[in-house]
């Protein structure tokens, strides 16, 4: 007969009310087990959003290439039926602006310098596009993207070069091996294996010849995004191509920012059929995607911020009244057993004993509940869950899918697709958030249960250890 | 007999009830001897309850000695009390006091769990004591299945369990009918003989008191012999033993 199987007996008493508060207090405790993985499963998404959205922006950022002052101009680039190439790829076309239009921007006014640069798309006897930059030091100054930024081998061109050529990897290996014409990986990347490096590399300092002439390779580069091909110097480009003064484009720089559309629409102006876009209309482009960005940002930190506010006050609420059950249980109960706790202490109980006692009923009682709470909690989780806590806002369809020129932002319940498919469906796809029970936070409610319990008996059983014994004894 | 196991002296009792003091024991004096049986009696609030209690360790005494076994209890702090209640006292109650959720024999054997004895001990000599009062065969009954005579004699035997130096009843006959009423005197009567149990019981029944050696009455806040032969009490004894 030891302590605990009096503890179960004194429970066992009454039965109705043993079970009653047992009910209450699970359901308290399945609150405290259920809420705290549902908040880290909520916090999870909103990071995984917030994180996708940092990721949009700064790809939105990087869209904006030209500075401020910066307009470009050209000619899109055409495609030609007629000119088929390896029986099966087509080649494209790109016109070229002549001298009269290269005049007409240089007459319009607040422009400070206009950069030429020549593209001369590859022929079937000349697989890769020659660009011809103009080797000047107030060109080059102006923007050193016109020049190959990624130097793999060799060195760059220089202000003056004449008769020499840097190729960038995807031409240096065509012109090796004209057959093979090329490796690509499958994310469209130069694939390129040491042995093949080791043989481009040999080229530097050699001599290739291209449309008849003789040019020394000074370096190789990796792809850029203006330059490509063999790159030379815009005098050599047009001596061999005989495309003397033209272009396939125009950067063109304005005194002023406030100038630039003003400058913008004179280009227009000369041909409808230029492309134009300068640094400001890129940037009036990716405000507006930039803004709702931030704007998405901002609505799910708010909601992360409810739902973590409300969740904790749940929380809360659940700690009071799992205490408070307990408390007013034992309160009662030694209240109500005032003359057997006298008689206890008649028959020789310590203090300790009778503390004891009843520290082992509330306690056993707040472990009980525990008990069903953990297997009531791995049923009702996610119906728990989303009625203790507000829908994550990554979870309504209110906000997604955000189309940005070809890319497509879409959330979902269960993560965030951020690609060019707007049709785009992940294949396990559920309504609910991935929040599991794991044995941590069982052992956790466990735990919290077993202080919970502690906590609400301690005063009750305090109560009962001070009895005075006589006084007990004539209570009725 | 004349060795002595309790001997109170100048003992004093006070109640306060808000303004007004209650004093139901003042300066008494009172010598117990070791195997004796003694009634006490007197009129309802009178302190027969109080005096008892304070013997028995669960009430504290205002002023006065009280050496039960030598020992002074009336100063003694409560994180000693108890194991003088445990290990010295046995009580027995007007309303039995059994714990309803153990069985007879459970209920005797708490008495000795709380003092610490082994469970194979425990087991055994409750089962002992409740051959002695008469209940062999009704060991695993609990409280409601029992008589209340029955009750009474598993609080008896659960009182004797520790073999205290003096078992404390209060008014132990006071809820059972004629029978049972005998039947309970009888059985202390017997172990005070054949066990040299000593007993103070609290009665307010003339007949009960007449099966002791010694009856004192209680009034005024202070104890008096009775004369045992008379059978009968005084109407207005004012009698000073001192
Ligand atoms: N805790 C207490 N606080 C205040 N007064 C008390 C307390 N306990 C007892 N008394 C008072 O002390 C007096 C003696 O009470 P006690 O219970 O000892 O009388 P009693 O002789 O046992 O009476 P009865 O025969 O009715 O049982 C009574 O007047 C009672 O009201
Ligand atoms: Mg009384």
């Amino acid at each position: 007969m030891g302590i605990l199987s009096r503890a179960t007996r004194n429970l066992a008493r009454r039965k109705t009310r043993a079970v009653l508060v047992i009910a209450a207090l699970s359901l308290a405790l399945t609150m405290l087990i259920v809420l705290p993985p549902s908040i880290q499963a909520r916090q999870d998404i909103t990071r995984q959003a917030v994180d996708y959205f940092v990721e949009i922006n700064d790809y939105v950022t990087s869209t904006v290439t030209l500075s401020a002052t910066e307009i470009q101009c050209s000619y899109p680039v055409g495609f030609d039926p007629e000119i088929v190439f390896s029986g099966k790829d087509v080649w494209f076309t790109q016109p070229l602006m002549n001298d009269t239009i290269y005049s007409q921007v240089l007459s319009i006014p607040d422009i400070i310098n206009v950069i030429p640069l020549l593209r001369v798309l590859g022929t079937p006897d000349r697989p890769y596009a020659i660009t011809g930059v103009p080797l000047d030091n107030a060109s080059y100054q102006m923007d050193r993207t016109i020049l190959p930024t990624n130097i793999t081998a060799g060195r760059n061109l220089e202000v003056g070069d004449k008769g020499v050529v840097v190729l960038d990897l995807w031409t240096a290996q065509m012109i090796i091996n004209p057959n093979i014409r090329a490796w690509l990986s499958d994310t469209g990347e130069l694939v390129l294996n040491e042995t093949t490096i080791e043989k481009l590399t040999a080229m530097v300092g050699g001599t290739i010849t291209i449309e008849g002439h003789e040019f020394t390779v000074v370096g190789l580069a990796g792809e850029s995004l203006t330059t490509g091909g063999a790159i030379m110097s815009l005098a050599d480009a047009w001596e061999i191509t005989n495309t003397t003064g033209q272009a396939w484009q125009y950067r063109i720089f304005a005194d002023d920012i406030n100038n630039v559309n003003t400058i913008t629409a004179r280009i227009q102006s000369i041909d409808p059929k230029l492309e134009v876009t300068s640094g400001v209309s890129q940037q009036n482009i990716a405000e507006p995607l930039k803004n709702q960005i931030t704007t998405l940002t901002q609505t799910a930190q708010n909601n992360l911020n409810q739902i973590q506010g409300i969740g904790l006050m749940e929380i809360g609420i659940a700690v009071v009244a799992a205490t408070a059950i307990i408390l007013f249980l034992m309160l009662y109960s030694v209240r109500e057993r005032t003359k057997e706790i006298g008689t206890l202490k008649a028959m020789g109980a310590g203090n300790g004993t009778i503390l004891g006692q009843f520290m082992t009923e509330g306690v056993l009682l707040s472990l009980i509940a525990a008990v069903i709470a953990i297997a009531l909690s791995v049923f009702v989780l996610p119906l728990l869950a989303s009625l203790l806590l507000p829908a994550p806002v990554a979870f309504g369809p209110s906000i997604g899918p955000v189309s940005m020129s070809n890319q497509t932002l879409i959330l979902y319940p269960d993560g965030v697709y951020f690609g060019d498919d707007p049709n785009f469906i992940p294949g396990q796809e559920s309504n609910i958030i991935a929040a599991s029970i794991t044995p941590q936070i069982l052992l956790m409610g466990l735990g919290a249960a077993l202080l919970l319990g502690a906590l609400g008996t301690l005063y009750p059983a305090l109560k009962a250890a001070r009895t005075k014994p006589a006084e007990a004894m004539r209570y009725e | 007999m004349n060795d002595c196991v309790l001997k109170i002296e100048n003992l004093t009792k006070t109640y306060k009830l808000g303004k007004r003091n209650v004093q139901p024991l003042t300066n008494l004096d009172l010598e117990i001897g070791k195997g004796e049986f003694t009634a006490i009696m007197g009129p309802s609030g009178s302190g027969k309850t109080t005096l008892l209690n304070i013997i028995g360790c669960i009430d504290k005494a205002t002023s006065g000695t009280v050496l039960l076994d030598g020992v002074d209890i009336a100063k003694m702090p409560e994180s000693k009390l108890y194991k003088i209640r445990r290990d010295k006292i046995g009580f027995v109650f007007q309303n039995f006091n059994l714990l309803p959720y153990l069985n007879a024999r459970e209920n005797v054997e708490l008495a000795m769990e709380l003092a610490g004895k082994f469970k194979g001990q425990r087991k055994q000599r409750a089962l002992e004591l409740l051959g002695t009062v008469g209940l062999s065969g009704r060991e695993q009954h609990r409280p409601q299945r029992l008589s209340q005579g029955e009750q009474q004699r598993v609080a008896i035997a659960r009182a004797l369990a520790n073999d205290p130096a003096i078992i404390l009843a209060d008014e132990p006959t006071g809820n059972l009918d004629v029978t049972n009423k005998q039947e309970i005197v009888k059985l202390l009567s017997d172990l005070n003989q054949k066990q040299g149990t000593t007993i103070i019981m609290v009665t307010h029944d003339e007949q009960v008191a007449a099966q002791t050696h010694r009856m004192l009455i209680l009034k005024d806040g202070k104890v008096a012999e009775h004369n045992q032969a008379k059978n009968k009490l005084p109407a207005a004894s004012k009698g000073d033993f001192e």
